[in-house]
């Protein structure tokens, strides 16, 4: 609705009303931004270019030069409070008031970024004693040390003019993994924050004694953390431990076990109570033999009475008469058949022509030579073994693909949290915003926003890349929200994030 | 040169009015004899009625009478000469000279006279393993050389290690016995505390890893109560395997011969077999190869299989003078976990990575009851299955007592069992043999 014209002239450029003229000129005013193209990397003085630079500085200039039309009605009246670094408004909020601003004392408040971005979009007028400010004003009273940075601001405006929904960010309101633990119901944040403003003389003085809280806050959860920490990481090497152990208990109790050559060997232990044993005097011990080892005495003399059972005499035993009876039962093999056996034990070697075996005197002795010769089992060259430098794996022996990548390994791996809980926070780097989804703008309750999308921390392009310790503190301070870094380029903002991933180990787990 | 003496005098009957043989035997000469196999046959009765005589080891009491039914084969010896009545009518009798007990003997007097040398330095008493093909009477040896040792004053164990005729426990198992006093002439040895390893099948073949395990297991146990009781330790240990000789079976023997660490072997009539242990055990082992008796029948696969019946059911119901009074219940299937060792042969291509065959031998596989469980003999462990470590650990374990099921139905998820004890069962795990039996009265 256009107002009628009054003033004058000499008036004009004090007022604020348009002529219709000017009104219809801005109402025409082509909305298109123009499209950035590719850039040209290095110069190379040629006419041509030099016309281009000229043209879109002159463009870029025109474009921001331009004034700003919007309806009286529209705009929203709010003053500057520097005291409290904080706007309030004279007149109800508009549309903006779903995702930015708050309420205490039953006036509506805005944060000092979200009014000068309002005022860049056109929504907000905001006056300081009784003057309305500038675009310039506003940007040299609301951006300063103590509120948001210029390079936070521009993080801020752009993430709004994407759509999402960017509020700050209060450390002292993220709950503790102790709470996150227990897993309870979202509690009215923004009950706290408000209250914590009216305990507070700034917004920024609070969020200093919030930090000073937080290390307190901190120091609780380390107690918690050992534990959880202990639970995922040391279970590794628990596990490790209990399978040494039980291959060394499966080593201890298999105890005079042999296997014969060519299988594999369990280590034998001996006991402690086993000594040599003497061995059996067989030239005094007459045992019958009617094989062709022992003596054959043709006939054996009765036995001593002492040795057998009372009330038995036994008399001379005919030895030899016995020996052809042994296996009347022949055998009868076809030549193809006598050939095979032979073939089958045709590596059969008496074991007793061994010179170490005829010196062992009992089973105990035996156990220990066999021990010692399968302890280097075949298939393992001398060259290989016994040298200084030894092969990483025996091939004989079955390994995993995981134990395999841990013999090789110099580094450890290790997750972003590990020890994050005990870093202190650094001043330069913070979390500056949360960063909530654009799409559910229709559902969002400020006074519940839920969990953020992402949390943002600025920084600039020329300055430091953040260090491990910083990122490990900052994503622990964040919680399960993942961190993202936005990086600022004189006005072109990139985001950076580190996420935590991990290499393939095992084929089978 | 060996002699049939038969003297054959039929007297006046006394005063039991029964028909009866009476046989004078001369010194060193036995009485052999059979009773007729089959249920209708009729038993028969011996009695010592002078001098001295002893039936496998253990001697005879002058005036009783000794009954033996179907089936039996009995042999009595007699070292200075006796005289025998036999009632009832058996298969065959008649007294023979031809027998290596003089033999035998001297083997027992020879490891007596390794005992005497364990006792006098404090060590440990000769291991005695018997080995030799299928019915050469090594049962009999075993039974010859304990009894002799009881006698003589010393506790000796028995390893039974033949799983398809256990002188001990039910077949399909591997046991050791603490021997106290001779084996009774019609039950044998009284059997009052086992210790009994469930095997599964009737032959070693089946399993022969589980078998060699079930081995070392024993040796071990028997090591130790060697270390703990000087006078088992003394006595030593009678090893009776089975017939088993060629291919897996002897290298069965072998390492039992090891895991034991005997000190004698006795061969029974295979000089091969003798050969071949000579080469493959280390000298100190004395290998000796005996004769086997003229009097050992070779049974036949009936004949076996029916003994198998009969031990079973001596375990159930007792032997025939002492009766015992088994239960029969029904158990839920839920309330029992049925195992079965040995997981069927896979080829190594498709083993997963690290495992090996023999990992799949011993691996306990569990059972769902069915139809097929009718009549299969049970063992219940001696180890609750709770968790993985424990499970491992009933391979490797005793088992308490055995169960028949009798009955299975699977609408109602029940099964009827046949139990020594009343219920409930002690354990709730229970591992399968491959033996049936019917229990038929």
């Amino acid at each position: 609705m256009a107002n009628p014209n009054k003033t004058c002239n000499a008036e004009k450029f004090y007022n604020e009303i348009l002529s219709p003229s000017e009104l219809f000129a801005a109402r025409s005013r082509s909305h298109k931004i123009p499209v950035r193209g590719q850039k040209d990397f290095f110069p190379d003085d040629s006419k041509k270019q030099r016309e281009q630079l000229q043209q879109t500085l002159e463009e870029h200039w025109s474009l921001v030069s331009e004034e700003r039309v919007e309806r009286l009605g529209n705009l929203v009246k709010a003053t500057w409070n520097p005291n409290e670094q904080i706007v309030e408004l004279q007149t109800p909020a508009g549309k903006f008031w779903q995702t930015m601003g708050f309420s205490s004392d039953g006036k509506q408040f805005l944060l000092p970024e979200e009014a000068l971005y309002l005022m860049e979009c056109g929504n907000v007028l905001v006056f300081y004693k009784e003057l309305p400010l500038s675009i310039q004003d506003g940007y040299e009273m609301f951006l300063s040390s103590d509120t948001v940075g210029l390079q936070q601001f521009q993080v801020f405006g752009h993430l709004k003019r994407l759509g999402y929904v960017v509020h700050r960010f209060d450390p002292s309101l993220e709950p503790s993994s102790y709470v996150r633990q227990l897993n309870l119901p979202q509690s009215h944040e923004r009950g706290g924050r408000t209250l914590k403003r009216k305990r507070s003389v700034s917004p920024t003085s609070s969020q200093t004694e919030t930090r000073a809280e937080s290390p307190a806050e901190k120091m609780e959860e380390d107690s918690k953390l050992p534990e959880s920490l202990l639970v995922t990481s040391a279970e590794p090497p628990e596990a490790q431990n209990a399978s040494i152990s039980s291959a060394d208990d499966s080593r201890v109790r298999t105890w005079r076990t042999w296997n014969g050559p060519g299988r594999d060997s369990e280590k034998t232990l001996i006991t402690a109570s086993s000594s040599a044993r003497s061995r059996w005097d067989f030239s005094t011990i007459f045992f019958p033999d009617l094989g062709h080892g022992g003596q054959r005495p043709s006939c054996m003399a009765p036995p001593d009475p002492s040795l057998l059972p009372a009330d038995l005499t036994a008399g001379v035993c005919d030895v030899a008469a016995w020996r052809h009876k042994i296996n009347l039962r022949h055998v009868k093999m076809s030549a193809k058949e006598r050939k095979r056996e032979q073939h089958k034990h045709r590596r059969w070697r008496d074991m007793n022509k061994d010179k170490e075996v005829r010196r062992c005197s009992n089973w105990a002795e035996y156990h220990d030579l066999l021990a010692r010769r399968q302890a280097k089992p075949r298939g393992q060259p001398a060259h290989l073994w016994n040298a200084e430098v030894e092969p990483l794996h025996n091939p004989t022996r079955p390994l995993s693909t995981a134990e395999l990548l841990d013999k090789i390994s110099v580094i450890k791996s290790t997750h972003l949290l590990d020890g994050a809980s005990r870093l202190k926070g650094a001043d330069e780097w913070r979390i500056c915003f949360n960063v909530y989804q654009p799409d559910s703008v229709a559902d969002f309750r400020k006074s519940n926003p839920g969990k953020p999308y992402a949390r943002m921390c600025v920084c600039s392009f020329s300055g430091p890349v953040p260090d491990l310790g910083v990122i490990k503190q900052l994503t622990f301070q964040s919680g399960d929200v993942p961190v993202v870094f936005a990086v600022v380029d004189h006005g072109d903002i990139s985001f950076y994030s580190f996420k935590d991933f991990q290499l393939p180990r095992d084929v089978y787990p | 040169m060996a002699t049939e003496v038969l003297e054959k005098t039929s007297d006046d009957a006394p005063a039991s009015g029964k028909p009866f043989t009476r046989f004078d035997l001369e010194k060193e000469t036995e009485l052999r004899f059979e009773v007729e196999a089959g249920d209708a046959s009729e038993q028969v009765e011996m009695e010592l009625v002078t001098g001295m005589a002893e039936v496998f080891g253990s001697e005879l009491n002058r005036n009783k009478k000794y009954t033996f039914g179907p089936g039996s084969k009995i042999a009595v010896f007699t070292w200075q000469g006796c005289t025998v009545n036999l009632y009832g009518k058996p298969e065959v009798a008649y007294v023979s000279k031809d027998t290596p007990m003089l033999l035998y003997l001297n083997t027992h007097a020879a490891l007596e006279q390794m005992r005497k040398q364990a006792e006098r330095d404090n060590e440990r008493g000769p291991r005695v393993m018997v080995v030799g093909p299928t019915d050469v009477g090594k049962s009999t040896v075993c039974r010859l050389l304990l009894s002799y040792a009881v006698r003589v004053g010393r506790r000796p164990t028995f390893v039974e290690l033949d799983v398809g005729q256990s002188g001990v426990s039910v077949p399909g198992t591997v046991s050791a016995l603490c021997i106290e006093r001779p084996a009774d002439v019609e039950e044998g040895f009284s059997v009052q505390a086992p210790l009994v390893y469930h095997f599964g099948s009737t032959t070693p073949g089946t399993n022969i890893k589980l078998y060699n395990k079930l081995t070392s297991c024993l040796a071990e146990v028997f090591s130790q109560r060697c270390e703990m009781n000087r006078k088992a330790s003394v006595g030593g240990c009678i090893i009776n395997t089975c017939g088993w000789v060629k291919g897996s079976g002897y290298q069965a023997l072998v390492h039992c011969a090891s895991t034991f660490q005997v000190d004698v072997v006795l061969v029974l009539d295979h000089e091969r077999l003798y050969n071949e242990l000579k080469r493959d055990l280390p000298h100190f082992v004395r290998v000796v190869l005996l004769p086997k008796s003229g009097g050992v029948v070779e049974r036949s696969k009936e004949c076996r299989r029916e003994t198998r019946d009969e031990k079973i059911r001596e375990y159930f119901y007792g032997f025939r003078g002492i009766s015992f009074f088994p239960f029969s219940y029904e158990v839920r299937f839920s309330d029992v976990r049925i195992y079965k060792i040995g997981a069927p042969s896979i080829p190594d291509s498709c083993l997963p990575l690290g495992m090996s065959q023999d990992d799949t031998q011993l691996k306990l596989v569990p059972v769902t009851p069915g139809r097929d469980l009718t009549y299969h003999v049970l063992s219940v462990s001696s180890v609750d299955d709770g968790d993985e470590d424990a499970r491992k650990s009933i391979v490797e374990s005793p088992v308490c007592g055995f169960i028949v099921v009798t009955q299975v139905d699977t609408q109602t998820q029940v099964m009827k069992v046949l139990s020594p004890a009343p219920r409930p069962l002690p354990r709730h795990t229970l591992l399968i043999m491959d033996i049936r039996f019917m229990d038929m009265k």
